[in-house]
């Protein structure tokens, strides 16, 4: 009966490979409520490395000792997919972490999202940034606990080195002759940019689009063009890493900034933790400001960009009632303590928050620090819209082109313009 | 390929004297369905993975083509919309034109190496499967490193691939992943060097399976070198040669992974080819229908170019 046994074990795999087919697909575990707790749901990218996750869960169980909350990880690059898929699917992960806004409007509109409106009513809307890219139609299906935004990184060493004061409030105009100021050579022989604009197109449009009131998907794309003049001139003269170089090679920012091979780099402000961190760990030693963007002209309101994350809570929810309750949590004065205490930049701007911000052990102390820390207006990077996809990729492939100098600027937004017209607004 | 066919002896496994004579042809057929079955016990675990990860899958590509699905909503019947978006859009003949440069360079150059290395390392001398090993190596190493570490050979000012151009008296060597014209020679050059230590191995085999006698025959006719080559090892190497342009032909059509990581399909669209367009436009942007059609063509682009050669290579052999 040798063969009979062989057939078993044949499909004794069979019945595995089945079996370990379908473990792949499983949702959260089924919320047994532990002893009396609640437990809550809730959707998380790369749980391990974005330490604001636990920040909050950690302080809201310790609010809520009947409240249990069960983190559901998934892959930073997956996260957009995965969650769209567990909707299909019909999951029901109460709180669902929202990781930009495009996807927001995308399940709001397929009413996959709850109305939060009594959540949102009960929070000091007035400081919260990044709110209105929640409002569709007067209601809203998520609160923003987090607003990231871009500002001016400089190093305060080689600032000193050349003599020049610290960029406070400075246009654009004078950040070009700063960073020429600035290039040349370290005492250790080693080459100093003035400045360092990452490959990634939001150095250069998004910032002009959100200081000139230009539309990123409206298919005309002139409003760039000081902002291409000023950084393709910059990258001429040597002031800026080229980029070329940067993009075929992958370069970091970080490393750009913190091996002091930079002077000044505009950049998002998530990248403070990440500094904090690296000295703490004693991989830099780098002596670091924060400025303002530089602005078109000088005297007025200070304008960047950036964007929210926020939490919304599932159609499908299991705990309706305890997902909004963390939500006004998260999103009021404690959540915005909890994450600020890690170096993660709140969605609430308070005066407190602020505080609290900078009693973090490695912030710049300095007043314009401090200043930078409170933009007047922060526009949203890309508009909620359904082509935002789209348009981006259009909009990333013309960027390298004008960068790299095979398209002048006026050829390189003429085809931006027409692309996005006849792929997309089409 | 240039093997003999072996005939398997069919299996008798009867054990003897446990049927009566008279139902010899039932117990067989018996037999017979029995020894069916316990066949596809045992290609089953592997058929049931291939049927729920590829097969279903394929099948399911090849209805969407014809539908507009974004996962949101129900898939929705739209006919041949699709292909009209498709032919109608510029990116489309753009990556198409990128596939098949990729394809013109990468076939011909693999191949021509791997024969040429194939020669070389084809003689028995001590140590010489070093060389071998080392000229496979790329081919099992992991493509993101191999990509990262052209990508640094490529660097446009600072890379050792420039620098050497500038000392040889090149006063302006290209940009390479940096520049429209240079990223596909680039990626084409890198991906030659990883291929073609696999396709010399298979060259390899072509040519021990060689017999001498035919070199022995033509050096007694007084052939040169090169006329033994052209008219012993050539016609010699067809089959495996055949078999070499399929493969080749059939995975330049599907290349993805290198482009990616190396250039992503940049700058601009120098570099996009049909593959990456599929993932951005299915995965990217969620337009499940649209880039299913565009797999679709691939697919029948792929089929099309594969049958031709098979056609050839029959009309050749007769």
């Amino acid at each position: 009966m040798k063969r009979t046994t062989l057939a078993a074990i044949a499909l004794a795999a069979t019945a595995s490979l089945g079996l370990t087919a379908c473990a792949g697909a499983a949702g959260p575990a089924e919320t047994a409520d532990a002893g009396g707790k609640t437990t809550l749901s809730v959707s998380v990218w790369n749980y391990e490395g974005t330490p604001e996750f636990k920040a909050l869960f950690d302080g809201y169980e310790a609010a809520h000792p009947d409240v249990n909350i069960e983190p559901v990880d998934i892959l930073a690059d997956d996260y957009p997919q995965k969650v769209t898929t567990m909707l299909a699917g019909g999951d029901t992960t109460d709180v669902l972490t929202m990781k930009n806004v495009t996807d927001y409007s995308r399940y709001a509109n397929n009413g996959q999202l709850q109305e939060i409106n009594s959540v949102v009513d009960s929070l000091d809307k007035d400081n919260l940034a990044g709110l209105d890219a929640f409002d569709l139609d007067g209601k809203y299906f998520a609160a923003p606990y987090r607003q990231d935004f871009w500002l001016l990184y400089y190093n305060k060493d080689l600032f000193k080195a050349a003599g020049l004061d610290e960029p406070k409030n400075i246009t654009w105009d004078q950040y070009a002759e700063l960073a020429k100021k600035l290039t040349g050579t370290a005492p250790d022989g080693k080459r100093v940019y003035g400045t360092y604009q990452h490959y990634w197109r939001s150095t250069v449009q998004a910032i002009a689009a959100a200081q000139n009131d230009g539309d990123l998907i409206g298919g005309d794309y002139s409003f760039a063009k000081d902002q291409y003049n000023m950084t393709l001139d910059l990258q001429k003269s040597g002031a800026m890493l080229d980029f070329g170089t940067a993009m075929s090679q992958k370069t970091s920012y970080r490393s750009m900034f913190e091996t002091a091979q930079t002077a000044m780099m505009p950049m998002g402000s998530w990248y403070i933790s990440g500094i904090v961190a690296a000295k703490q760990a004693g991989k830099t030693t780098v002596d670091w400001g924060l400025a303002q963007l530089p602005q078109k002209s000088a005297g007025g309101d200070t304008t960047t960009f950036g964007s929210p994350t926020a939490f919304a809570v599932n159609k499908n929810a299991k705990h309706s009632d305890e997902a909004k309750n963390f939500i006004e949590w998260a999103s009021g004065a404690e959540g915005a303590k909890a994450i600020a205490k890690i170096g993660v930049v709140p969605a609430l701007q308070t005066a407190d928050v602020t505080a609290e911000y900078f009693k973090l052990p490695g912030l710049p102390t300095d007043e314009l620090s401090k200043a930078a820390f409170s933009p007047d207006k922060t526009v949203l990077e890309m508009p909620v819209s359904d082509k935002s996809a789209a348009t981006d990729k259009i909009l990333t492939q013309e960027h390298e082109l004008v960068m790299v100098g095979e398209r002048s600027i006026d050829d390189g937004i003429a085809e931006m313009g027409k692309r996005v017209k006849d792929e997309v607004l089409k | 390929m240039a093997t003999d066919t072996i005939n398997p002896t069919p299996l008798r496994s009867q054990a003897p004297g446990t049927r009566r004579q008279g139902n010899r042809k039932q117990g067989n057929r018996k037999q017979a369905r029995r020894n069916t079955l316990i066949g596809w016990t045992f290609i089953l675990p592997n058929f049931l993975g291939f049927l729920a990860f590829t097969l279903i899958p394929v099948l399911a590509a090849f209805a969407l083509a014809f539908m507009e699905w974004t996962s949101f909503s129900a898939p929705k019947w739209v006919g041949l919309a699709n292909f009209e978006r498709m032919l109608g859009s510029d990116s489309f003949w753009v990556a198409l034109r990128n596939t098949l440069l990729y394809a013109l360079g990468h076939v011909p150059l693999t191949l021509a190496l791997a024969l040429i290395l194939a020669m070389l390392l084809n003689r028995k001398l001590k140590g010489i499967g070093f060389f071998r090993v080392a000229i496979f190596f790329p081919y099992i190493t992991s493509l993101v490193a191999v990509a990262v570490v052209w990508n640094m050979l490529f660097s446009p000012d600072s890379g050792p691939i420039n620098q050497f151009l500038q000392f040889v008296g090149v006063a302006n060597p290209p940009g390479w992943t940096s520049s429209s014209d240079w990223a596909m020679p680039a990626v084409i050059l890198t991906s030659v060097w990883r291929d073609m230590g696999y396709y010399m191995i298979l060259y390899l085999a072509g040519l021990q399976a060689i017999p001498t006698e035919l070199y022995e025959a033509a050096e007694v006719d007084g052939a040169s070198a090169w006329q033994r080559f052209w008219n012993v090892t050539l016609p010699s190497l067809r089959p495996t040669t055949f078999f070499v342009v399929v493969m080749l032909t059939v995975s330049s059509f599907k290349v993805f992974d290198l482009i990616v990581v190396m250039t992503n399909g940049g700058p601009g669209r120098s570099t996009t080819v049909l593959s990456q367009l599929i993932y951005q436009e299915g995965i990217g942007e969620g337009k499940f229908g649209y880039s299913s059609a565009i797999s679709l063509v691939l697919f029948l682009i792929v089929l099309t170019v594969t049958v031709l050669q098979f056609k050839l290579q029959q009309r050749r052999e007769r």
